[in-house]
């Protein structure tokens, strides 16, 4: 009777205990692993935070554009802020890795694994973003100049078509580095960008021939006729 | 060691001429039009004025395809018709040399430096080879300075319509003028007189893979010469007229190369200019005559609109580089009618010091920065133009003066708003 109750009863319940604490221990470590990695990616924060501020980090991202795109975009307070949050936002994120990892289940450990591999992705798409966004408003910048010194009406309307079309292009290749819906999105931006060009021809070539000439004309064409050659002697 | 930049041919031609006292340079490039008087020009003067003195003439030319050296080589004057006093003691030697490096006048000129030292001339004169109003005379009171008077640099100064060198007028000259203290009226001329001690001096310099290489090498000079105190004068050569520039160089190239190097050059002097208040004149030298001006048109009507538009719509740069009182004052500005078109001489010296303050800061892309100054500057040829319609040259001169005057009273602000070195304090005065 003693052996049955030991077999039936007590050695499952036994079992359950020893899988119960192991399981709470896996999760007590995974808690605290979290909440070492917010102290010190919070610890971390503050000090990358005081450090670039002293070395004016924030000037140096004015320079080359990167203060106003954060400004703008409103990401952070500052350049330097928002180094100093993506350094803890890493620091957690490896914490979470590593919390998830000690529950030791092969779907953590494989969901693990899986981040690792797609990591180096993630980051070539950041880099791609934070290079499509520089080049689409150094670009901008270049023919809103061009077209306001060479007297085009349209000045702005070009710098903004060229700063979209820059941004639209940076967006396909991140998404296509990112892998997602890879054969859908370039299909769609294809049949978008060929549909709008088509369109274009169409109305231009068969329906709106003289209205578009004159929209043109008025649009792009400056509207005094500088003389070919410039007359005033500058120098 | 430093680069050498002459062909082994070259530096043996060099040698087989020997050492020279003179050396008159011209830099060229698809000038077989002009260069033919400008050569000529330049051994009359040799033979008129410097009869008893070795010179070589050396043309620097930049790949010409319109046979610019073959024109040189041919070129020869009659000496009988100059009914010369002296009987020259030296033939006047030729050299037609490509020049390496950067394509730009600054490689030619670089050219001429080296040929100068090598050949230890006391002496150059380098004169444009698309000058039509170039006499023999130009080249005695280009180098006579340097040879009897021990002059280190010699500018020119012309007689001009009072619409010609509107950037020299409204930035360059005052510019220049109040930052350095000496009034160089022709900072950028184009024709000089250079001592073979600063043409030494010059070589010396790492710039020649800069703009300084390109277009920006008279301002260079003239800077380097003022900022280094080395001696420094004006000779009076009348009327300049030439051959039109190149078509393909835009207005707003012109800013970057000119206004480009004047604000690069504020970086390399900034502990001479801030230093500096208030200006001297250089001595002129030459008997200023009164000359025929060619007329410059100028259609207001296009400077106006390019001056508004510029202020519409490159709003978002010039909140970067001006001041708020400054831009509402542009926006103003650009509301005016045509007739009562005025842009304030304080506010024109105000936007440009912002500008050379923003340069330096590095507020956004240099190139771009300068480049956006086009409309602005347009804006100033506009109210120039309307102020100056019915007045004399010498009005016109008072006005200019006033500018120039303007530029030194405001020129505190943009030595206190330049950033100071590290461990640097500023003044209290």
């Amino acid at each position: 009777m003693r052996a049955f109750w030991e077999q039936t009863v007590l050695g499952p319940l036994r079992d359950l205990g020893q899988q119960a604490v192991a399981g709470l221990s896996s999760l007590i470590g995974m808690l605290v692993l979290i909440l070492l990695g917010l102290m010190l990616g919070w610890l971390a924060k503050e000090i990358i935070y005081r450090i670039l501020r002293a070395l004016r980090f924030d000037r140096l991202c004015d320079r080359i554009g990167v203060g106003l795109v954060v400004e703008r975009t409103g990401l952070a307070r500052s350049s330097s802020y928002l180094a100093a949050q993506i350094v803890q936002g890493l620091i957690i994120l490896t914490a979470l890795l590593a919390g998830l990892n000690a529950l030791g289940t092969p779907l953590t450990r494989n969901l693990v694994e899986r981040f690792f591999l797609y990591l180096p992705h993630l980051l070539a798409a950041f880099l791609v973003l934070v290079v499509g966004a520089l080049v689409s408003r150094f670009l901008g910048r270049s023919v809103l100049i061009a077209a306001v010194n060479a007297n085009m009406p349209s000045a702005r309307l070009l710098a903004g078509l060229t700063r979209f079309f820059v941004i639209a292009l940076t967006v396909v290749a991140v998404l296509d580095e990112l892998g997602i819906s890879r054969t859908t999105i370039i299909v769609t931006f294809a049949i978008l960008f060929g549909g709008v060009v088509a369109a274009a021809a169409i109305a231009l070539g068969l329906g709106a021939r003289d209205l578009a000439r004159d929209l043109l004309q008025s649009q792009f064409r400056p509207k005094t006729h500088p003389e070919v050659e410039d007359p005033m002697r500058h120098i | 060691m430093a680069e050498e930049i002459l062909k082994e041919a070259v530096k043996e031609e060099v040698s087989a001429v020997g050492p020279v006292e003179i050396l008159i340079g011209i830099p060229s490039y698809n000038n077989a039009q002009t260069v033919r008087h400008v050569v000529k020009a330049a051994q009359a003067g040799l033979l008129n004025y410097f009869p008893d003195r070795k010179a070589l003439i050396v043309n620097s030319d930049g790949g010409s395809n319109d046979g610019t050296p073959e024109v040189v080589k041919q070129a020869d004057v009659d000496a009988q018709s100059l009914m010369l006093v002296s009987h020259p003691l030296y033939p006047v030697h030729r050299l037609t040399t490509p020049y390496h490096g950067l394509p730009g006048k600054g490689s030619a000129f670089r050219t001429l430096f080296r040929i100068a030292e090598l050949a230890h001339a006391h002496a150059l004169a380098v004169v444009d080879a698309d000058l039509r109003s170039i006499t023999p005379e130009w080249f005695n009171l280009l180098l006579q300075p340097i040879l009897t008077l021990e002059f280190d640099y010699v500018a020119p100064f012309y007689k001009r319509h009072k619409y010609d060198g509107t950037i020299t007028n409204s930035i360059v000259y005052p510019f220049t003028r109040a930052l350095y203290g000496r009034r160089i009226r022709q900072p950028i001329g184009g024709e000089f007189g250079i001592s073979g001690r600063l043409a030494g001096h010059f070589l010396t310099r790492d710039v020649w893979n800069t703009d300084v290489a390109r277009y920006g090498i008279d301002i260079w000079m003239t800077t380097t010469a003022i900022a280094e105190n080395f001696k420094v004068c004006q000779s009076y050569l009348g009327a300049k007229i030439h051959d039109p520039k190149d078509p393909g160089s835009h207005l707003s190239g012109m800013l970057v190369q000119v206004i480009g190097s004047v604000f690069s050059l504020m970086e390399t002097y900034d502990s001479v200019w801030r230093n500096v208040l208030g200006s001297l004149p250089a001595p002129l030298l030459g008997f200023p005559f009164e000359v025929g001006l060619e007329p410059v048109p100028i259609n207001v009507q296009r400077t106006l609109a390019s001056f508004q538009q510029g202020v519409r719509d490159l709003r978002p740069i010039y909140e970067k580089v001006l001041t708020l009182q400054q831009l509402r004052e542009l926006e103003s500005c650009a509301a005016q009618p045509i007739d009562k078109f005025v842009l304030e001489d304080e506010l024109w010296v105000a936007v440009i010091y912002s500008f050379a303050l923003a340069y330096h800061r590095r507020v956004l892309d240099r190139e771009h920065l300068v480049k956006s100054l086009t409309p602005l500057y347009l804006g100033w040829v506009t109210s120039f133009v309307h102020q100056t319609e019915n007045e004399t040259p010498t009005q016109v001169d008072d006005r200019i003066e006033r500018l120039c005057l303007v530029y030194e009273q405001l020129k505190p602000y943009l030595i206190n708003q330049w950033p100071l070195q590290t461990g640097e304090k500023r003044s209290e005065s």
